[in-house]
């Protein structure tokens, strides 16, 4: 339980614009354990994505391309691993899922072809067992009558519907880390349940390990083990849940948490961050929230802040707390 | 006990369907090879490339629309509310036809008998001019058409009817198999310069603007120039230099494409590049692809008549270029060596755009179709 299978240090995805360097991910830092499900939670843009692609070296390059730092999966830095090993992870080790399930199904195959194509593809299983996983894999994820949806085509399915089923392929092979990109933001709200009960299960029955990524971090209060807050392609406050949502420290954690409705506490209006996030093509020196934080003081400008350990597992970066 | 094993391979190339192809595949190179062999060629090159093309279409063409009736019997429906495309594809179907067997039933179309020269179309009848050895006079001859030569007789007594058929084998040779090479060369170009951009982009793009900018019916005499007016030649050159559009259009698809989070899905789950290429973009291009085809066969088929017309095509064979040009020079007395073969190219042409623009609205799911009345 305490084993970290993926550890990612001093990880740095930076994209060359013709408009400058956007540094997407500097300086990242986090492990994932056995069975554990990890939030990342942050803004739009503040490089929760770049990070997970990174993992798996997905970013589009060129322009993007991951300058520093190692990803180790069980020891083996996946930075610098082979195009052949990388293929044999990805899907089978390590599987992702995406934001939009709208587009994440290709339109010209009925959905078990692309489910029974994982299958076959990291199993090496015949055809007609491929099929017959696809539809165990269809089941499991919540669709009725499985064998006879499993020949329709995308356009016959909804988003929920979809992203079951990009759970389902990525669910194939069995694998030990599930990084969800956003997998609740496109769909309503009791989709959005239905699937976070799926997570919930899987996490469950197969001790995965999922890497959960989204802006919300009411979906994010249900099912984490642990929190990491990411601002500007930073770390701004890393935690176990209740870390975060009862002892939050760094200021961009607080204006996260009040943003929430809270029911106990009606308020009419909610309080959202004043301002924007900075360019990350021309960051300020000193800690990259300063503009827009509450509390900041002369040292904020001068320096990055460095990661300060407060308490087991709880870490800011902030100089409110050296 | 032999059941297991054609259950094993089959399993190994991945299903029955592939086994027939692969086996019928070899089975047809054995026999090509024996004929070859026993120097008894029945076919020429040409004949043993269409019975590949055949094997090919009925594999990738015919047995998926028989597979898939429901998708068929709706691309169907929609092609048919074009009532021009209906008849496109008619007219197709009987050239096909016609190409295939035609030359069975009609005459030799190299014959040459002075007696019967420049007979009419049946139903018609010219007057013409006779030197009269005996008495050194010019005496008016009524010449009628016979049924024995329905669409007449040029001005070295061939039969029209038995030429204008196989200048359609001809001109439907030429037309298809240059446009399959094309949009190969073409589809595959786009769709590898689409996927990988950065540098492998930019060098197969600038390539396609160079083959853009030579003069491709100047780079066609050259070739025939060098290597002799030979059809398989023709079709070789403007297959090579016509892919330029499909790659263009096949590449700009594929770039819109490749941002679809499905592509980037697939590669999360493990996909290989090549996996990517020829599973995700080339199906979801290749709807745009056959419009392409079916719009460029036209073309091509005008660039053969073309060629044969002004003297660069192939001497062996009788294309509807080469009876045309044939007709040019005797229009005043024989109109209909000329204008046969100016209908056929025009209907063919017109065949051909009708089909594509119907299977461009069948494939296109945005076109609005108007309600049929």
């Amino acid at each position: 339980m305490n084993e970290n299978i993926l550890e990612i240090a001093h990880l740095k995805t930076y994209f060359f614009t013709a408009r400058g360097v956007v540094k997407a991910v500097d300086d990242v830092n986090f492990s994932l354990r056995r069975g554990e499900n990890l939030c990342l939670v942050g803004e739009s843009g503040c490089g929760k994505t770049a990070t997970a692609l990174s993992i798996l070296r997905l970013v589009d390059s060129p322009p993007g391309r991951t300058v520093g730092g190692e990803v180790r999966y069980h020891g083996e830095d996946l930075l610098r691993a082979s195009g052949d090993r990388l293929r044999q992870i990805r899907g089978n080790r390590i599987a992702m899922i995406f934001q939009d399930p709208q587009s994440s199904l290709n339109p010209v195959f009925t959905v078990g072809d692309q489910v029974a194509e994982q299958v076959k593809l990291h199993l090496g299983l015949k055809h007609r067992q491929a099929m017959e996983k696809a539809v165990q894999l269809m089941e499991q994820v919540g669709i009725p009558m499985a064998d006879e949806r499993m020949k329709d085509y995308p356009h016959q399915f909804s988003g929920g519907m979809k992203q079951r089923m990009m759970i389902a392929a990525a669910l194939s092979c069995d694998p030990e880390i599930l990084i969800a990109d956003e997998p609740t933001t496109a769909l309503d709200t009791t989709i959005k349940t239905q699937i976070l009960d799926i997570f919930r299960e899987l996490k469950q029955a197969r001790d995965m390990s999922i890497l959960f990524i989204t802006h919300d971090l009411g979906t994010v209060a249900g099912i984490a083990d642990r929190i990491i807050v990411m601002y500007g392609g930073r770390l701004a406050e890393a935690g176990t849940t209740l870390d975060i949502f009862d002892h939050p420290k760094h200021p961009y954690t607080h204006g996260l948490l009040k943003c929430l409705p809270d029911i106990s506490n009606r308020k009419d209006r909610l309080t959202p961050i004043p301002g924007m996030i900075p360019s990350l093509i021309k960051p300020p020196d000193g800690c990259i929230f300063y503009p827009r934080c509450e509390w900041h003081m002369p040292v904020c400008l001068q320096k990055r802040p460095e990661e300060i350990v407060i308490s087991g597992k709880h870490r800011v970066a902030c100089y409110l707390y050296s | 006990m032999r059941d297991g094993m054609i259950k094993r391979i089959s399993h190994k190339v991945g299903g029955l369907k592939n086994l027939l192809l692969i086996g019928t595949l070899l089975f047809t190179i054995l026999v090509v090879l024996l004929d070859w062999y026993a120097a008894d060629r029945i076919l020429r090159p040409l004949g043993y490339f269409y019975l590949f093309f055949a094997i090919f279409a009925g594999f990738f063409g015919i047995y998926p629309l028989y597979a898939n009736r429901r998708l068929t019997r709706y691309y169907w429906v929609r092609t048919k509310k074009h009532r021009l495309s209906v008849f496109g594809l008619t007219f197709i179907t009987l050239l096909m036809v016609t190409a295939l067997i035609g030359p069975f039933f009609t005459q030799d179309p190299t014959r040459i008998n002075f007696q019967e020269k420049n007979t009419p179309p049946a139903g018609f009848t010219i007057q013409q001019s006779v030197h009269d050895l005996k008495s050194g006079e010019f005496t008016v001859r009524e010449i009628p058409g016979s049924w024995q030569h329905p669409l007449g007789t040029d001005d070295k007594g061939r039969d029209m009817l038995a030429m204008l058929v196989s200048g359609t084998r001809v001109s439907l040779q030429v037309g298809i198999l240059a446009t399959l090479l094309a949009i190969i060369i073409g589809t595959i170009m786009g769709v590898v310069s689409a996927y990988f951009g950065g540098i492998i982009d930019q060098v197969l793009m600038r390539f396609t603007d160079i083959m853009m900018t030579f003069p491709f019916f100047l780079l066609l005499v050259f070739i025939i120039f060098i290597f002799g007016p030979s059809l398989a030649f023709i079709i070789l050159a403007i297959g090579l230099t016509g892919w330029t559009g499909t790659a263009r259009l096949v590449r700009s698809e594929a770039l819109s494409l490749r941002t679809r989070e499905f592509i980037m899905a697939s590669k999360s789950l493990g996909a290989s590049d090549a996996r990517i290429i020829f599973r995700h973009l080339i199906p979801n291009v290749i709807s745009s692809v056959i419009v392409i085809a079916t719009l460029s066969i036209p073309g091509i088929i005008l660039a053969e008549a073309a060629l044969s017309f002004i003297g660069l095509g192939d001497p062996t064979v009788t294309s509807w270029g080469v009876i045309l040009n044939a007709g040019q020079r005797s229009l005043d007395t024989a109109w209909w060596v000329a204008v046969e073969p100016g209908i056929m190219l025009f209907l063919t042409v017109l065949a051909f755009n009708f089909l594509g623009d119907g299977i461009r609205d069948a494939f296109d799911p945005r076109s609005q179709l108007q309600e049929s009345k």
